[in-house]
């Protein structure tokens, strides 16, 4: 039962060469027209270079300012929020509602920049305008519920502890918020009146001069707080969750509490992670562009008041570059503000990157097998 | 010090301590972003959907004595002073000039609901609220219900069947308009209809939302161009991303010496996914808008210079702008596809005599389609819900044109197309009457949401299943 | 009838007889460095034809990373620098004029952890035969039927051929990439301890079908377990630390090793 010989061709490694070939061609190709993008920012501003017209330096400035402006507002609200999520979610979380609560979180980044920005411009900001005072009562009373939230937990009793368990608070509180933001609602007009004269929008203008623009910081806040959310928690919850747990676990064998352990240890160890996580995420907060295209009234301004507007980097972009002939003096003044950004966020991601890595490598040397 | 502290507080579990309250604010960051995720996707669910649902008309008479007919909207409170004031929509804009009238509640003497309103939908002038009194056709006259079932049956022809027909319309307060029967839309009379009548006009309203172009700009009407325009743009963008990412991930992973500078190459391949979308929308309007295109037109296309065909936004543009942006999506996911393959698939292949080439599209290819696949999702997921780089790029408030249509060559890559998140961004703040056109907003980003996250599911539930099969196999 | 082959004709054979006509493959000053690091020095060495030689040594000692040179899988990373000659049939295998895809052909390679491709059995054993030449349906059958039989696996999976191979338990799924090689007829088959992750049972089936295997082809097997070389292999290669200590008859290696080294070695006194 011998089978016959079997032929082999000099076809099938001809084949084999011309294809690496492609491939190769064609790896390179896009590797090349990935930086072709860095090259084209850099060529197309060095007229302005050339001119040395430093006026027109002075132009980008406020934009500069608003891109700051409005990503530091963003990330004001994301990185407690986010943080606090990714330290719950990674550390106390029961694994079960981990692994549904993960992925819908990680949706939030999904969501279009434009809808957004939609829901902050046209619907947010008019609300807020209206009820200044609710708003700006709820960003306090939001975490004063919830420690309220603990300490009537504490209190209650075993049972009832049993059955509303802290693995599951991130879940069952969203009830109780809703209900905490019910009484907030109802409580702030009365707050208002009694305390702050009745208007706190006019209060604000005649003791401090502050005006109110209906999309201002705030808004841009948080809406893009909301977008940015996400991308710092899935970064850094992977951080916290990948600490071996050897490392939490000794430390409470060392008599430290599960906070102490974690504020200790945990936040420690995967700080470079939670660093990169930032970094990141400020790296959005700067691009982003639909969000504060919509919701921060694009008024080219140098205020830091949180009431006002500002135009940003991205925005300005997006609305002069199209009506800016190919050439003209604007027309480079834009290309280098979005070679700002290019090299800002470049920088920051690879900078995030490089960290992340090197931890990793870190926890691999701590953790063994892990 | 604190160990004694953390042990009276096990001993005595009600004492608290702040310590013990920071849990409760991580916690709280969870049901907070939950909440507020929860509450944007109600909102838009719920303004979004109720939009279409045949909404009861009222008929107000305020203590003036006048009256009107229209549909309540929103109340706020009155400024400087006590009481709540409401805005209706009354339509009619041929007839009063406006579509909107705010009441203060104390003035409103009468609130009802007459079975007999009815609800018209024309272009052009929008919505009319009022009573039908009669219909005339061909010097035939119906009157009362007669008039209502012959005005059915007519809406049912095509507009250009009726011409010759009009409808005798009042208004609450006594005007009279005779209205062309081919400028009506639909009609409906929405206190007269049980529920499982609104149903189905609210289903029919949903099918003309996604299967209608806009109306009176844009503020009506549905967005059919617009999701025609996303899905083919949308298309493109993947038949060019595919096989140049797929293709540069092969080379990283599977060919170039992983030496120091692959690995450099691919740390930046993994930051450009981090560079903001609108420096693509800049590089796409550089260098392929006013680079490539303008020299194809001075080529090409010179006859027709200075008006631009290629040397302006367009499909192509765009796709290609939108290729570049979603390159590194593709790269990264087919990369971690590729490397997720045990070498000893590949050492298998070999040493049965395989060819690179043979061991790659024979083993490691179809081994890797899922994860492919995955980063194409992610990568159309990207596409869609992306607006800034279009806005530079070939992006238009109201396209004349569809860009397929059967005159050659079918497909026309050079012009302008619409696109569901502009055409969201472009209603909300160009609009000229927002007021009227933030329903349709709302059931624009409604429909962008909901097509982005089932394309975000479908690649974690495909990322899911992939990381599910390679576990069996270790 | 096998057994009997190999206590009477091999273990009185001459060192020389095996070196000259019998020898299939000839390992001749043969080098080799990983980025500079050198793993294989100086090696000289002859496998003869139709017979099972061993490689045994401690881990690290360079005796997978011979096997490897054999069938050329170094060729996939590029730090591997080598010197010296490896001779197939007389004919240096590094020969530019050498088709390293025919000579992975003749040359088949059998893995530590059972590598089978995620596709049906029936696909498996094909996989080679479809990448060689066009044969009619009826023609695979036969090969794939033959191949199948002569790894010992045809009975246990003839009637799920078209299932997946992942679902073979680890030894069928080692004899079926045997099968797989065998399928393309290979003058050579290289086993990289093959049944290290086997069970004891498995493992035995495995021994069991080498000694078959050897009037087939040519087999050179890998292994850190001495009892399995003991009980499988004609000829035994002592490697340490890279170089070739001591090679000849099992027997002889085994019961009379010539150098203190290897007795150690044998003896459990290196590991």
């Amino acid at each position: 039962m011998t089978p016959p010989r079997l032929s082999s061709s000099r076809q099938r490694l001809l084949q084999d060469r011309v294809a690496t070939g492609l491939i190769t061609a064609g790896g390179v190709g896009v590797l090349l027209a990935i930086l072709a993008i860095g090259v084209f920012l850099v060529w197309e501003t060095l007229p302005l270079l050339v001119i040395g017209d430093t006026l027109a330096l002075a132009k980008l400035s406020p934009l500069a300012w608003g891109t700051l402006k409005a990503a530091l507002a963003a990330l004001l609200f994301a990185i407690p929020v986010a943080l606090g999520a990714a330290i719950y979610s990674a550390l106390f979380m029961s694994a079960r509602l981990r692994s549904r609560i993960k992925p819908a979180l990680e949706m939030m980044e999904a969501i279009p920049g434009v809808v957004v920005g939609f829901i902050a411009g046209l619907i947010l900001a008019p609300w807020v305008e209206r009820h200044l005072a609710s708003a700006l009562m709820l960003i306090i009373w939001l975490p004063l519920s919830a420690a309220l939230a603990g300490l009537l937990w504490q209190l209650a009793k075993t049972r009832l502890r049993r059955r509303l368990p802290l693995s599951w608070a991130g879940l069952w509180l969203v009830p109780w918020f809703v209900f905490m933001v019910a009484i907030a609602l109802w409580l702030a007009p009365w707050l208002e009146q009694h305390w702050l004269g009745g208007d706190l929008r006019q209060l604000l203008d005649q003791r401090y001069g502050m005006d109110y623009a209906t999309r201002n910081a705030l808004i841009v806040g948080i809406a893009m707080g909301f977008a940015v959310i996400p991308s710092i928690y899935s970064l850094a919850e992977d951080a916290l969750a990948d600490v071996p747990s050897t490392l939490i676990e000794g430390a409470q064998a060392l008599g430290a509490s599960r906070w102490q352990a974690l504020w200790k240890v945990a936040l420690v160890a995967a700080g470079p992670g939670i660093f990169s996580a930032i970094m990141i995420g400020a790296g959005r907060a700067v691009g982003e562009t639909m969000i504060v295209l919509m919701a921060s009234g694009n008024t080219a301004l140098f205020s830091a008041s949180p009431f006002e507007g500002m135009r940003s980097m991205a925005a300005a972009i997006a609305i002069e570059l199209p009506e800016a002939s190919p050439g003209s003096q604007t027309y480079h003044l834009l290309i280098l503000a979005a070679l700002v950004l290019f090299i800002f966020t470049f920088l920051v991601n690879t900078l995030a990157e490089v960290v992340r890595q090197r931890l990793r490598r870190r926890y691999r040397q701590i953790g063994g097998t892990l | 010090m604190t160990s004694v502290s953390a042990n009276s507080a096990s001993r005595h579990p009600r004492f608290s301590r702040v310590n013990d309250l920071w849990p409760w604010l991580c916690a709280a960051s969870v049901a907070l972003s939950l909440l507020m995720l929860g509450a944007l996707l109600t909102l838009l669910l719920v303004r979004g959907l109720g939009h279409f649902w045949p909404a009861t008309l009222e008929e107000i008479t305020l203590s003036s004595g006048e009256t009107f007919a229209g549909q309540a909207v929103r109340e706020v409170a009155l400024p400087q002073q006590d009481g709540d004031e409401r805005l209706y929509f009354t339509g009619n804009q041929d007839i009063d000039g406006v579509r909107w009238r705010w009441v203060a509640i104390d003035e409103i003497v009468e609130r009802a609901q007459p079975t007999d309103l009815i609800r018209l939908d024309r272009s052009p002038w929008g919505d009319f609220i009022g009573r039908l009194v009669a219909i005339e056709q061909h010097g035939q006259r119906w009157e009362g219900d007669a008039a209502w079932q012959q005005l059915a049956t007519l809406l049912k022809l095509p507009a250009n069947q009726r011409q010759e027909s009009q409808l005798l319309l009042t208004t609450v307060d006594g005007q009279i308009l005779r209205q062309p029967l081919a400028n009506v839309v639909s009609a409906q009379t929405p206190n007269a209809m049980a529920w499982w009548q609104k149903t189905f006009a609210w289903g029919d309203a949903v099918w003309r939302f996604l299967s209608e172009g806009p109306r009176a700009a844009n503020t009506d009407g549905g967005v059919w161009p617009a999701i025609f325009g996303t899905v083919l743009m949308v298309i493109l963008m993947s038949v060019i991303v595919t096989p140049f990412g797929v293709l540069a991930a092969i080379y990283l992973n599977e060919i170039a010496h992983q030496g120091r500078l692959t690995r450099l190459v691919r740390i930046g391949v993994r930051n450009l996914a981090g560079v903001p979308s609108i420096v693509y929308g800049v590089f796409g309007l550089g260098v392929f808008v006013y680079g490539v295109g303008g020299s194809l037109d001075e080529w090409f296309f010179s006859d027709t210079l200075p008006s631009p065909t290629f040397g302006t936004g367009g499909l192509l543009w765009a796709s290609l702008t939108l290729a570049l942006l979603t390159l590194p999506v593709v790269i990264v996911a087919t990369e971690e596809g590729l490397a997720r393959i045990p070498e000893a698939q590949r050492e298998g292949a070999v040493a049965l005599g395989a060819t690179r080439l043979e061991m790659l599209t024979r083993i490691v290819l179809p081994m890797a389609a899922p994860a492919m696949l995955t980063g194409v999702i992610l990568a159309v997921a990207r596409a869609a819900g992306e607006v800034a780089p279009l806005m530079l790029v070939g992006v238009a408030k109201l396209a004349p044109q569809m860009p397929i249509d059967g005159e050659f060559p079918y497909l026309h890559l050079e012009r302008k197309f619409m696109h569901l998140g502009y055409h969201l961004f472009d209603t909300a703040f160009h609009g000229e009457d927002v007021q009227a056109a933030i329903p349709l907003v709302y059931a624009t980003a409604l429909l962008l949401v909901l097509i982005v996250l089932v394309l975000n599911l479908t690649a974690i539930f495909l990322r899911h299943y992939l990381r599910r099969q390679r576990g069996n196999e270790c | 009838m096998l057994a009997s082959l190999h206590s009477s004709n091999t273990s009185q054979a001459p060192v020389a007889h095996f070196l000259s006509e019998h020898s299939c493959l000839s390992i001749d000053h043969f080098s080799l460095a990983y980025a500079g690091k050198e793993a294989l020095r100086d090696l000289t060495l002859s496998v003869p034809r139709h017979r099972v030689t061993a490689f045994i040594g401690p881990s690290g000692c360079g005796k997978s990373t011979l096997l490897r040179a054999i069938n050329r899988l170094h060729d996939l990373n590029e730090s591997v620098t080598h010197s010296g000659q490896v001779k197939l049939e007389g004919q240096d295998i590094h020969d530019p004029q050498m088709n390293v895809t025919e000579l992975r052909r003749r040359v088949g390679m059998v893995f530590q952890t059972p590598n089978p491709f995620p596709m049906s059995i029936y696909e498996n054993v094909a996989f080679g035969l479809r990448l060689q030449q066009r044969l009619p349906k009826r023609k695979r059958d036969d090969i794939i039927e033959w191949a199948l039989t002569s790894a010992a696996l045809w009975d246990e999976v003839k009637d799920r051929l078209h299932r997946s191979a992942w679902q073979l338990s680890g030894g069928q799924q080692q004899r079926l990439v045997i099968a797989r090689t065998l399928a393309v007829q290979p003058d050579v088959l290289l086993l990289d301890e093959p049944a290290s992750a086997l069970d004891p049972i498995s493992t035995l089936k495995i021994e069991e079908l080498i000694r078959n295997l050897k009037s087939e082809l040519t087999l050179v097997l890998v292994t850190h377990n001495m009892q399995q070389a003991a009980r499988v292999s004609d000829y035994t290669a002592f490697l340490h630390q890279g170089e070739l200590v001591e090679y000849g008859p099992t027997d002889q290696v085994f019961t009379n090793p010539r150098l203190q080294r290897t007795e150690n070695y044998i003896t459990g006194r290196i590991t």
